[in-house]
């Protein structure tokens, strides 16, 4: 066997808090060899970020510090003078951040942002500097990259700007790459699409990768060998193919089983709850199956017919409509008590606008809206306060969802008074009620929403969304932001509670393989437009529209023996916006199955 | 390019922590940073201990100033420490008309903070009122409630209040007036710069999908979540606005030479400061000094500590 490129070993680092030393990663080791990719996962605070930027000493030195051995090409980089790790850093270890957003300097042209490092590390001069930034973009599948060196940052889509971020981490042709969770900001198209360059540029160069990632999928799409930690301890190292065959630790495998996988939904009928572990022994409970909560024999609770919401673009000082956002396009579709319909698409396809438009807080342009019976759009005042009491709205962001000024028992108290359902004094037992219900203890409501973290955040957001005695809930990206195995947790609460209450979810997600689990049926949505919906097992295992193939092909998928080559494509995801006078064209559905309808694919709508 | 924070940050957020204990709310943490950051302590014990002097200036000075007949014309312009012919020891000299400065600065100070309070305190209901409509309300009423707002600020504090005195004469009420009226766009501006931001947060779809009442979602949701910049602001507009009124008063517009304010002691002595009479000026001079500096310390305090950016 041959040296490894990067040796990491007993690296522990630790942060000054509060005046005091905390450990947060403990005797990380693990080794890189050439060519090799190595994947470190873990959830949040699990210490893989601090390994990263541990190895590249990018950690303030003022208040934390590290210690045990880092070898990289013969040299331990802990021991490094600073200009010597400068050297390094760029030259012969490159990185990648998360962010593409903000990892580019919106007020520098791209060719400049990748001429400075080639005229810097490289000692290049301008005109060759050029020609060399060219020669990058070329790489990265930038279409036209010559014309594109002079534009800016926000003229690049994000997946184009992650383009941009490798190749000016690849800029001096280092022998190791340090990808920080480069896809998860990304579309998962965009997020196939990068995955792909990086596998292809690694053979291209030679160098190794060191990958960090939340995401199993990805990591059976990448790594040679996974690194798992779980809270700054390293718990696991094997070769990829043993961790997702035969995982020894027993958070490995508790991570394994949250990992929804597409496709492994095949023979049911019903939404699946995750099964759960036991965290000492690793023992694995089957999943309990789910009743069959759907209210078949009654009428819709939510009937949606060619509603249409619209953003006028107005310019100039006239404030003329020169154009407009074409954000939801003629949709229709209806969800019964019981029942759980997933929108999923990629951002800006407008599956959160349709489920503010349901309730009015964005207003609908045009179409029909019955809730219970109800017509939203025609709703006064009071109408539509009693609408918004069956619908309840769970939103992405848990830590944005809840006022940071009020306790939790109050916020979850609040909307019951407002309603008159208890009164002032008897809400405290209501709520502690709820928060058992959702799985919090009921001491929990006189402390602030910053007291808890994101899983049991998202679980007051239920709880508040319950005090209502709603019929339908709208739970838009509701475990986007959450870790795997939380995430797994909050579903199976959801789960418990539809077949509790007879709830309808409309489950708006760009997570295919959870939407694959939670749903009774789905809605594939692209620029604005349904193009694909019936029950879930028809549209997964029997994909009509060439859009909802192109998504289900490219979600990775966990189990690396599965593992599939993609084209390296550098196709974007294409915008909503079209100017004032566009007339949209009337879409036609065909209907290939039970309660499976298909938009027709013409050759302007072809994805 | 930059680097990611949030990774290494994510790492302290804090745990919920089991137990019974009622936890502090968000002002209560800050008020708790405040007294531990040693300079806004200082501030606090510098501003506390004149707001202490101020409400018992009665008590505690040696003479009242504006009764004239404890004045003695011929105890006029002595030396901070010299003994009237009475006996009493004038610690920080006399003006020109035998006052006490001490008693003098004590009695200032009451009318400097009072105004700086008051005057504050109603301009900032006023305009936070306004900037909170404004920024709810949002089309047309918002366009022109910031016209006026923008109007209001390009032209200086200073003049605004010279015409409004000059219109209505002296007194503390109408100094209080003019304060007023220069002061509350820039709470105007603040809140609703806020709010719109407040506005757009998902607590706040949250709370009208719940169909709480618009009122509701003004006062209970984004209100408080407007609060931090507004203290800030509030307590750097207190400042400018006591210097406001000594500037006034200096020029001989803000206050009756009955009631002298520290402004108008500091201009009573200002004639005499090239004679080598210092103390007239300088000492009311000192005080309003150390008054400014003492609020403006709480104030960058607060700032820092209520900057969402810094959190955690």
């Amino acid at each position: 066997m041959t040296n490894p490129i990067l040796s990491v070993q007993d690296l522990t680092t630790s942060f000054r808090v509060d005046g005091q030393w905390r450990d947060v990663i403990r005797g990380v080791a693990f080794d890189i060899q050439p060519r090799e990719t190595v994947a470190v996962v873990g959830e949040s605070g699990s210490g893989k970020s601090v390994t990263a930027m541990s190895i590249m000493r990018l950690l303030s030195p003022a208040n934390s510090r590290s210690t045990g051995r880092i070898e990289f090409e013969g040299r331990n980089l802990l021991d490094l003078p600073l200009p010597d790790m400068q050297a390094i850093r760029g030259n012969r270890i490159g990185m990648i951040f998360q962010e593409p957003m903000t990892s580019l300097n919106p007020v520098l042209k791209i060719g400049d942002q990748i001429t400075e490092v080639l005229r810097h590390h490289r000692g290049m001069s301008d005109a060759g500097a050029m020609a060399e930034a060219a020669r990058l973009l070329d790489r990265v599948r930038i279409p036209s990259a010559r014309q594109r060196l002079g534009e800016y940052p926000m003229n690049f889509s994000g997946g184009m700007r992650q383009r941009v971020v490798i190749a000016i981490a690849l800029a001096c042709s280092p022998r190791l790459l340090i990808a920080d969770e480069p896809t998860t900001a990304l579309d998962v198209t965009i997020q196939a699409q990068i995955l792909e360059l990086i596998k292809t540029l690694q053979e291209e160069e030679g160098m190794s990768v060191l990958f960090i990632t939340h995401d199993m999928g990805v990591v059976a799409e990448v790594s040679d060998r996974t690194v798992v930690m779980y809270r700054g301890d390293v718990v696991e190292t094997a070769t990829t193919e043993e961790i997702f065959r035969r995982a020894r630790h027993p958070y490995s495998r508790a991570l394994l089983s949250a990992v929804p996988q597409l496709g492994a939904m095949r023979g049911h009928d019903r939404p699946l709850r995750f099964p759960r572990v036991d965290m000492t022994t690793g023992e694995i409970a089957p999943p309990q199956s789910t009743a069959d909560t759907v209210r078949r024999d009654a009428a819709p609770i939510l009937e949606v017919a060619n509603l249409v919401t619209r953003f006028p673009i107005r310019k100039g000082i006239l404030r003329r409509v020169v154009g407009r956002i074409h954000a939801v396009e003629d949709i229709s579709f209806e969800l019964r008590q019981g029942e759980t319909l997933s929108l999923v698409g990629e951002s800006g396809c407008g599956k959160s606008t349709t489920g503010r438009s349901l309730i009015r807080l964005e207003e609908p342009t045009g179409g029909t809206v019955s809730l219970n019976g109800h017509d939203v759009r025609k709703a006064g005042h009071s109408e539509l306060a009693s609408i918004r009491r069956d619908v309840q709205m769970i939103f992405q962001d848990p830590f944005e969802s809840l006022n940071p000024r009020i306790r939790i028992g109050a916020a979850i108290a609040e909307p019951m008074i407002a309603h008159g359902l208890v009164s002032r004094r008897d809400a405290p037992a209501r709520v502690a009620g709820l928060l058992e219900r959702v799985g919090l203890s009921g001491e929990m409501m006189q402390r602030f929403p910053h007291e808890f973290s994101g899983g049991q955040r998202q679980r007051i957001c239920i709880a508040r969304a319950l005090a209502l005695e709603p019929r339908l809930i709208i739970a838009d990206e509701s475990v986007s932001a959450l870790d795997v195995s939380v995430k797994a947790q909050v579903i199976n609460l959801m789960l418990d509670l539809q077949e509790r209450y007879g709830l309808g979810y409309l489950f708006i997600s760009h997570d295919m393989a959870v939407v694959e689990r939670i749903s009774h049926r789905v809605a594939v949505m692209y620029l604005g437009e349904i193009v694909e919906i019936g029950p879930r097992a028809a549209v997964f295992e029997n994909p009509r529209h060439p859009y909802t193939r192109k998504l289900i092909a490219a979600v990775p998928v966990a189990d690396p023996s599965r593992r599939q080559r993609r084209v390296a494509t550098a196709e974007e995801i294409r915008s909503p916006y079209r100017s004032a006078d566009y007339v949209p064209p009337k879409r036609l559905f065909r209907e290939v199955g039970d309660g499976h309808f298909v938009q027709i694919v013409d050759d302007e709508a072809a994805a | 390019m930059t680097l990611p924070t949030e990774s290494a940050s994510s790492i302290h957020a804090p745990a919920a922590k089991p137990g019974k204990r009622r936890s502090v709310s968000p002002f209560a943490q800050a008020f708790g940073k405040l007294l531990r950051d040693p300079l806004a302590l200082t501030g606090i014990v510098v501003l506390s201990a004149f707001v202490l002097l101020a409400i018992f200036a009665p008590l505690l000075a040696p003479q009242n100033p504006y009764d004239l007949s404890q004045l003695d014309i011929m105890d006029g312009r002595l030396k901070p420490g010299s003994e009237s012919m009475t006996g009493t020891v004038y610690l920080l000299g006399t003006d020109d008309q035998g006052r006490d400065l001490f008693s003098a600065i004590l009695f200032g100070l009451r009318t400097s903070i009072l105004v700086g309070l008051v005057s504050a305190a109603i301009a900032l209901l006023i305009g936070a009122s306004i900037g909170l409509l404004s920024a709810y309300a949002g089309g047309r009423t918002d366009a022109f409630l910031m016209r006026i707002v923008d109007i209001q600020l390009s032209f200086p504090a200073i003049l605004i209040a010279l015409i409004f005195l000059a219109v209505l004469g002296q007194g503390v009420d109408k100094i209080i007036f003019a304060l007023v009226v220069t002061q509350w766009a820039y709470y105007a501006r603040t809140i609703r710069g806020s709010a719109l931001v407040e506005r757009k947060r998902a607590y706040v779809d949250a709370a009208r999908s719940m169909a709480l009442p618009d009122r509701r979602v003004l006062f209970r949701h984004i209100l408080p979540n407007c609060l931090p910049p507004l203290i800030v602001v509030a307590t750097m507009r207190v400042a400018y606005a006591i210097m406001l009124e000594a500037t006034l008063s200096f020029l001989g517009i803000g206050l009756p030479v009955t009631e002298p304010s520290l402004g108008l002691l500091v201009s009573n002595g200002f004639e005499y400061l090239l004679s080598g009479d210092y103390w007239i000026s300088f000492f009311p001079g000192l005080a309003l000094l150390i008054l400014i500096v003492a609020i403006n310390l709480i104030g960058d305090s607060l700032r820092d500590i209520l900057n969402p950016r810094r959190e955690g």
